[in-house]
């Protein structure tokens, strides 16, 4: 029997994966991935809980649409910058990106 | 609409394991190129849980825009960034980090799933019968939140702008 609950459960999970790989990983494009994953595991709940609302409302669907343009738009950025370290520093290793260090 | 066709509890745990798995292959597979692609993976299974959800019009859009563009448009960057062949980019990480963020993830995912099991009895557990057609989210969109759209449609062109200046910066 699939309930609301076990869509959360999934969610919760994915979340958990991309924070992990949010905070381990060293690399500028797989940090991206992570923030994907992340922004997915949002869409699933907000897709869920409209889903099983009562009476059915379009609401949580406007969300989601909203959310993945969004999300394109923030990967569109995102890889730009990516580029822009590569050609700056020659390298995309975060931990390496350090000069606004004091 | 999937239901008709394969019982839905099976399809939902197919759904989650071609999700999760792709997730994880994603961040953990040795070369980017096999992460960009198990990152497909997970969106389509992502695109599935849409379908299972009553919401096709979703599903469509995850397909086009996260594996159609999204993915694409990784795949060119990794094969921009990267550099002589044979030469690992993403350095493994030590133990400590590695251990502390799997911690650091346990946790929040423990602390939500806490949460949801207290919520448990109060949340809804049969969908109702009746679904939304498509054609509801046109109105939706251009009528009930119109602001929104056209927010979003600044946005855009905001940041493509931005990433056309982003790609010009000269060493």
């Amino acid at each position: 029997m699939v309930t609301l609950t076990s869509y959360l459960i999934v969610s919760a999970a994915l979340l958990g994966i991309g924070v992990y790989g949010l905070s381990v990983k060293r690399n500028a494009i797989r940090i991206l991935f992570a923030v994907e994953v992340i922004v997915n595991a949002a869409n699933l709940n907000f897709a869920a809980f409209t889903r099983y609302m009562n009476p059915p409302q379009v609401s949580g669907q406007i969300i989601v649409f909203y959310s993945i343009a969004a999300a394109a738009m923030e990967a569109a950025v995102g890889l730009a910058l990516i580029l822009v370290a590569f050609r700056l520093n020659s390298t995309i290793d975060v931990r390496k990106l350090n000069k606004l260090k004091g | 609409m999937v239901s008709l066709v394969i019982p839905s509890d099976i399809s939902f745990v197919v759904l989650t394991a071609v999700t999760i798995i792709g997730a994880i292959m994603a961040l953990q597979a040795k070369e980017l190129i096999y992460g960009a692609i198990a990152l497909a993976i997970s969106f389509i299974g992502i695109a599935g849980f849409f379908a299972l959800l009553d919401a096709p019009y979703l599903a469509m859009l995850q397909i086009a825009i996260y594996v159609g563009a999204v993915v694409v448009l990784i795949l060119f960057t990794i094969m921009l960034v990267r550099r002589e062949r044979g030469e690992e980019m993403d350095k493994r990480t030590d133990a400590a980090e590695g251990s502390m963020g799997l911690w650091l993830a346990g946790l929040l995912a423990l602390a939500i799933s806490g949460v949801v099991a207290l919520a448990g009895t109060s949340l809804p557990t049969q969908a109702p019968a009746a679904s939304l057609p498509v054609s509801d989210l046109g109105p939706a969109l251009t009528l009930q939140y119109p602001v929104p759209l056209i927010i979003l449609a600044l946005l855009l062109s905001a940041a493509l702008l931005g990433a056309l200046v982003l790609a010009k910066v000269e060493r």
